[in-house]
């Protein structure tokens, strides 16, 4: 393309709500008049990073380009986009980087061949021939049909493209995708209606064929699976973290859809049922047998049309690798905090698909749909006696003393007397400390070895207003649905995990019925590793704009502070 | 000769005939013919017409005007315009206008129709003007008189007995197209194109046994039959040439068709004026951003110098990181700050890249003046960036702000792609590639890759520099080059975003500056945090180690948050300023500091009685704590005083116990014993004591005794083989002499000696003059002479 004939249209836009750095990433001033406008316009190609009060952080990608490549945006759109609504000049080299960023999509196609099936196609040789001497390509393809065109081992389509992504020339994958076997499923909108951005992700999910839809915790990912089954019309798999939240799924597509219980199949620990919509949990699945993956046949089990994988980022490395086999199918993958601290974010999109729709929790939250929450922060300081201990304590132990200092148990009983009668959960990762705030406090405990009858009854009870306070391990973190959760204590977590600390503020975002601001304490000790944990645990929800107050445990303590 | 009366009779007289202007003209041009000036014009006459100056001035003209000297060289001397016309087939206008540049420049003489070439220029074009051969009449003479009669005959021309007479025939045949061309119909396709290649250039091609005696007859190849008919000549046994005659027919009788008469247009895109100006000046944002950076950087830590000048590659390659470049850009800005004398060598003993007085001044202007510096210092600096990162000659990678990359081309060719870029329209980007080759047409002779190099570079960093925007040149910059640096100014300063006095503080920990921010605020503002990205806009993160590192450079807690209130136009987020507090509380709990020994005590008391004596003052005394107190002197110093105060001490050890103090006879191991070295300690010979009493004597006579041919300054300089021999027989004769010295300051001095001992390159001898032993480095022994006493 010609960038010259893009910088001639170019009006004088010398205020615009975005500034382009060169290093890629994207500032857009979000009090700015046309943020709105500029946000739409970037979403295609340019990945949100950070979303802070003022100022949003977007980042040019290579995957980004490409995957608005494959959504039909090309070059000169997204040149375009960048210096209208641009404050200063756009760096000359970053527009030349883009165009050959995205002119390298495409180059070559994955094609259902008439005669010999799964192709590699390429309309630009050196290109095939480059990719075929890497070593990472070769024993994924067969022969050679012609010149231009080589063979794919079917059930390599998904490894295939992983690969040729990491060499920088993705494929656009043309082979389609299998219908699977028809199965009726139909919302059922009675006194309920999909919210907008809930339909325009099942949307965004089907016109892409498969992909990642990220949404805050407690927006309701469960009715974007729906809405997308709806779509499909045909049988599903869906894969959950566990049982408790495979129960829920059942619940929810029963109440919210066509389905019947006899539909719906669980495949877990205890039960092993292939229905026409299945739903597996990631447990299971990993489950070993004589060092052998007995379950994962469970994706041969029929010909499904979809695939779904709740909270996708914590997709196990088998289900990986059985993922890259199922290319052919449609893939959905329901996230809220697209962070892996494994770092492999990216094999998720190469191999579930590229991130479809996604929004900002602090969006969701001013249209009502999730809970507004106060994050406060509570600082304990050690007793003089602990921190001596702390001082000496080997460094594999020092977290642990710090996080379950027994001041935090006294702010904790603090905390729980001054929301007398909300709904509370307090949230740890070890379980005597746990234990000992049960039994301080009165209350029962929920952690892993509690067996699922007793942690169903309990969580009712919860939700019915029979106990207003429950004490929960990290087995709570996901897809447990608490709605009238309003506070939430954490006193400690798995060392600095960002996306543990959204899932847990998760649980209390529902809408409350009486629109209340839900409430997340964090009560970190002071001056420990336990606080240099809690600053990264917070980096992603500050980066989604929660921001956190700071109280000492003092004013808690002494009934002052905080409102 | 055909020369009118009225003409002039050399370049001295045609010189004289000029007006005063055209004169001045000359040696504008010319400019090295004004140093020294000239006593007269027949030496400035003389001076245009030597090699060096002609070269000078032929290097300056363009491919046209070079094939116009072409055509000069090969026609008869005088010539007219007409005849230099027909060689070239050039439009009248073209060559009239190159033939009056060639006279400016005082390398033709003569009147409009009678045209001289300063003869050295021919001397410099050398033999083969345009690519072609030396004229046949020339090559035959060369032949050997059989050779070139068989040649004479093969041609079916009459054979004379003169050498000379055949030469002449032969050449006339080749010279006339009637005969030329039936002859080259005769010799066959195959010889017919090596004739054609070497009609293109260079005329002379390889044979082997170029000398051997061939006919027509007898001719097996190509080859043979093109040396029988002369129309290939050879100049010796492996070489042959093409006669100029044969060359200049099979071109078309034109000297060189494919030099055109202008340069060729490169290509070019037109781009939006308005755009190009707003890119060129974020740019020139840019890089003055980058120096100011880079210098503050360099003003902390100073990088060392390397010994033979320049910055380390170590340093180097921390410049693309700090400064969010490639290693080009990196190299240019640290050579901008230097040619623009902002940063230089530091005095002192160990020589650093030091930041100058006149950074701190060029920080006080505006952006668009600082910019207006370093673009000039640019225009004009012979040094050369883009050699940065090359290797040199030895393979040694050349160091930016070294002495290597000094170059006389640069500024010059710099310049002819400035005037390229600034004669087209406003907007117009240039292909590089075409630039260059519009340069080499503009300078053939210049330079060679480094010129088409020196083209690319230029471009290149006229983009860094914001001379250019998007390949076109800036408005600014074209005031600049119009010598109007106030337009540029208020051009620039219109175009530049106005810095700000404000930030947009987060809860995440982070400053977003949307835009340019006051530099004084941004200095604050990096002390303060680490920088996440930069360009049109800044980001910032507060980090535990950043707030720390205000703390260490003097800031308080309140000045912080006293500064961010002040630039932030939210409320401080509550977690920045916990971050502060946090960090701030904990700066400085602990204290680390020197001291030489401690005195402890359990009795407090007497640490207290110590502390108030009197002598206490002398002992360095600070209290640490109840029990301790430190001294600036060491223990043994204390432990003495202390006595004497009336104390009674025992020293500690390191690990707290008491050292018994019992005084043992001290021993060490036995060493070699030290031997004397001549120049320190001289050993009073006999022959020294001798020498010393000559001395006594010497001073009364030095100057009668000097040798005939020797005066002072002037003792020749032998070669150090005879200077050996010379200082040998001295030492074995014991006999005073006379060298010259040349110190390490290079300055000669001659001294009466008696040598005493020499080895190892070194004469050790008794100094009449300073009357003791002293050692003279034999190489600079400038010359050896026997006083005679």
């Amino acid at each position: 393309m010609d960038l010259a004939a893009v910088g001639r249209t170019m009006a004088d836009v010398n205020d615009g709500p975005l500034i382009v750095q060169s290093d890629k990433t994207l500032l857009l001033e979000v009090d700015h008049d046309q943020a709105e406008a500029c946000r739409r316009a970037i979403a295609p190609f340019a990945e949100l990073e950070r979303a802070p009060e003022h100022v949003h952080t977007y980042r040019l990608t290579p995957l980004g380009l490409w995957n608005a490549r494959a959504a039909g945006h090309d070059a000169e759109q997204v040149v375009d986009t960048l210096m209208t609504y641009s404050r200063y000049p756009v760096p000359h080299a970053m527009l030349v980087d883009v165009a050959e960023t995205m002119a390298r999509y495409g180059r070559l196609r994955l094609e259902t061949h008439p005669v010999h099936g799964l192709v590699l196609h390429s309309s630009d040789r050196p290109v095939l021939e480059e990719v075929l001497r890497s070593k990472r390509v070769k024993p994924l393809v067969g022969n050679r049909v012609d010149e231009d065109t080589v063979l794919v081992h079917a059930s390599e389509r998904g490894n295939l493209k992983q690969a040729l992504v990491k060499l920088g020339w993705p494929a656009e994958d043309l082979a389609g995708y299998v219908d699977g076997e028809a199965h009726a499923i139909d919302l059922d909108e009675d006194g309920w209606t999909l919210r907008p951005y809930q339909r325009e992700a099942a949307e965004g999910f089907w016109h892409g064929g498969s992909g990642v839809v990220v949404l805050p915790c407690g927006a309701g990912k469960t009715l974007v699976g729906a809405a997308a089954m709806a779509r499909a019309q045909s049988t599903t798999l869906i894969l959950v973290t566990n049982t408790v939240a495979a129960r829920q799924w059942r619940d929810e597509l029963i109440k919210r859809t066509s389905l019947t219980e006899d539909e719906i199949g669980e495949y877990s620990g205890s039960k092993k049922e292939i229905r026409p919509v299945t739903i597996a949990t990631y447990q299971v699945m990993t489950t070993r047998r004589k060092g052998a993956y007995s379950h994962l046949e469970v994706f041969e089990a029929r010909d499904w049309g979809l695939v779904v994988y709740d909270e996708v980022h914590l997709l196990p490395a088998p289900i990986f690798r059985m993922t890259a086999n199922l290319q052919a199918r449609r893939r959905l993958g329901l996230t809220a905090t697209l962070v892996r601290e494994d770092g492999r974010e990216d094999d998720v999109f190469t191999l579930i698909g590229p991130k479809r729709y996604d929004a900002p929790w602090k969006e969701i939250e001013n249209q009502g749909y999730i809970a507004p929450a106060d994050c406060v922060e509570v600082r304990v300081t050690l007793s003089e006696g602990e921190r001596l201990t702390y001082a000496t304590a080997e460094a594999d132990e020092r977290y642990r003393l710090a996080s379950s200092t027994e001041v935090k148990t006294r702010v904790v009983e603090q905390l729980v007397k001054r929301h007398a009668g909300d709904p509370t959960l307090i949230i740890g990762q070890y379980i005597d400390q746990l234990d000992e705030l049960g039994e301080r406090l009165g209350v029962p405990v929920v952690k892993g070895e509690t067996p699922v009858r007793e942690r169903q009854r309990l969580f009712d009870a919860f939700r019915t207003g029979e106990i207003s306070t429950l004490v929960v391990s990290k087995v709570a973190n996901f897809s447990i649905d608490l709605p009238e959760a309003s506070i939430a204590v954490q006193v400690s977590g798995t060392f600095g995990s960002r996306q543990e600390e959204a899932q847990r503020l998760g649980r209390i975002l529902r809408p409350k019925a009486d629109g209340r601001t839900a409430r997340f304490y964090s009560v970190v000790a002071r001056d420990t590793i336990d606080q240099e944990y809690a600053q990264h645990r917070q980096r992603f929800l500050a980066e989604q704009g929660y921001s956190y107050h700071i109280a000492d445990a003092e004013d808690i303590l002494y009934g002052e502070g905080i409102p | 000769m055909t020369r009118t009366k009225s003409g002039p009779r050399s370049l001295a007289d045609d010189l004289r005939a000029r007006t005063d202007e055209e004169l001045a003209e000359l040696l504008r041009i010319r400019p090295d013919l004004v140093v020294p000036v000239p006593v007269d014009i027949a030496q400035l006459a003389s001076r245009a017409a030597t090699r060096a100056s002609a070269i000078r001035a032929l290097d300056r003209l363009d491919r046209f005007t070079l094939s116009v000297v072409d055509a000069l060289v090969m026609l008869p001397d005088p010539t007219s315009p007409k005849a230099v016309r027909e060689l070239l087939d050039a439009p009248k206008g073209a060559v009239n206008a190159a033939l009056s540049t060639l006279r400016e420049r005082a390398l033709t003489w003569g009147s409009p129709q009678t045209i001289h070439l300063v003869r050295v220029v021919a001397e410099i074009i050398g033999p083969h003007p345009a690519g072609l051969g030396p004229p046949a009449h020339q090559l035959f003479l060369g032949l050997p008189p059989a050779r070139l009669a068989t040649i004479v005959a093969d041609l079916g021309l009459a054979v004379s007995g003169d050498h000379a007479t055949n030469a002449e025939t032969a050449a006339a045949h080749l010279g006339s197209n009637e005969t030329l061309e039936p002859l080259l119909e005769d010799v066959g396709a195959d010889a017919l194109s090596a004739l054609q290649a070497l009609a293109e250039g260079p005329p002379t091609g390889r044979v082997e046994d170029a000398r051997r005696e061939v006919d027509r007859e007898g001719a097996r190849t190509p080859i043979d039959r093109l040396l029988a008919t002369g129309l290939l000549v050879p100049v010796d046994h492996t070489s042959v040439v093409l006669p100029r005659e044969v060359g200049l027919h099979l071109r078309g009788g034109v000297l060189n068709a494919s030099a055109g008469v202008t340069s060729m247009e490169p290509a070019t895109t037109a781009r939006d004026p308005g755009m190009v100006d707003r890119a060129a000046a974020a740019s020139a944002f840019d890089v003055v951003t980058k120096v100011e950076t880079l210098l503050d950087t360099w003003s902390l830590q100073p990088p060392p110098v390397l010994r033979a000048g320049g910055l380390a590659v170590r340093d180097f390659r921390r410049l693309p990181g700090l400064l969010d470049t490639d290693e080009p850009g990196a190299a240019l800005i640290a050579e901008l700050a230097y040619i623009s004398g902002l940063v230089a060598l530091s005095s002192g003993d160990d020589e650093t890249w030091t930041p100058t007085p006149e950074y701190d001044a060029w920080l006080r202007e505006s952006v668009a003046d600082r910019w207006i510096v370093l673009a000039r210092a640019w225009i004009e600096t012979s040094r050369t960036a883009g050699l940065v990162g090359t290797r040199d000659d030895r393979d040694k990678l050349v160091p930016p702000l070294g002495g290597e990359i000094d170059r006389p081309l640069t500024p010059e060719i710099r310049r002819i792609v400035l005037d390229v870029l600034a004669g087209l329209p406003p907007g117009t980007a240039v292909d590089p590639e075409g630039a260059v080759e519009a340069v080499r047409w503009r300078r053939p002779r210049r330079g060679g890759r480094l010129r088409d190099d020196v083209v690319r570079w230029t471009l290149r960093e006229a983009e860094i520099l914001g001379v250019t925007g998007r390949g076109a040149l800036g408005a600014q910059m074209r005031s600049l080059l119009d010598d109007d640096p106030e337009a540029a100014r208020s051009l620039l300063a219109d175009l530049l975003p106005e810095p700000l006095d404000h930030l947009l503080l987060q809860a995440d920990l982070t400053a977003v500056v949307p835009g340019p921010l006051q530099s004084d605020l941004a200095r604050e503002l990096n002390l303060l945090s680490e920088v996440e990205s930069r360009g049109g806009a800044s980001v910032h993160r507060f980090t535990e180690n950043s707030i720390r590192r205000a703390l260490d450079a003097g800031r308080t807690a309140d000045d912080i948050h006293g500064f961010l209130s002040s630039v932030s136009r939210t409320p401080v987020p509550q977690p920045l300023t916990y971050l502060v507090d946090d960090v701030a509380r904990r700066h400085g709990l602990l204290r680390v500091g020197a001291a030489s020994s401690f005195i402890r005590s359990d009795d407090q008391a007497v640490l207290t009685e110590i502390l108030a004596a009197p002598q206490a003052s002398a002992l360095g005394l600070r209290r640490l704590a109840p029990t301790v107190l430190i001294s600036t002197l060491d223990g043994v110093t204390v432990l003495e005083r202390l006595r004497r105060m009336g104390f009674a001490p025992t020293p500690e050890n390191a690990d707290g116990s008491v050292v018994i103090a019992r005084a043992e006879p001290k021993r060490t191991f036995g060493r070699p014993v030290p031997r004397p070295t001549l120049a320190d300690r001289p050993v009073p010979t006999a022959a020294v004591l001798n020498a010393a009493v000559r001395a006594l004597r010497a001073g009364d006579r030095s100057s009668s005794v000097r040798p005939a041919d020797v005066v002072p300054g002037n003792l020749g300089r032998s070669a150090s083989t005879q200077t050996l021999t010379d200082l040998r027989r001295a030492l074995e004769d014991g006999t005073t002499i006379w060298i010259g010295y040349v110190d390490h300051h290079g300055s000669t001095s001659e001294r009466v000696v008696d040598p005493v001992s020499l080895e190892g390159g070194w004469l050790a001898a008794f100094d009449h003059r300073s009357s003791e032993i002293r050692s003279f480095a034999v190489h600079r022994i400038s010359g050896v002479a026997t006083v005679d006493a």
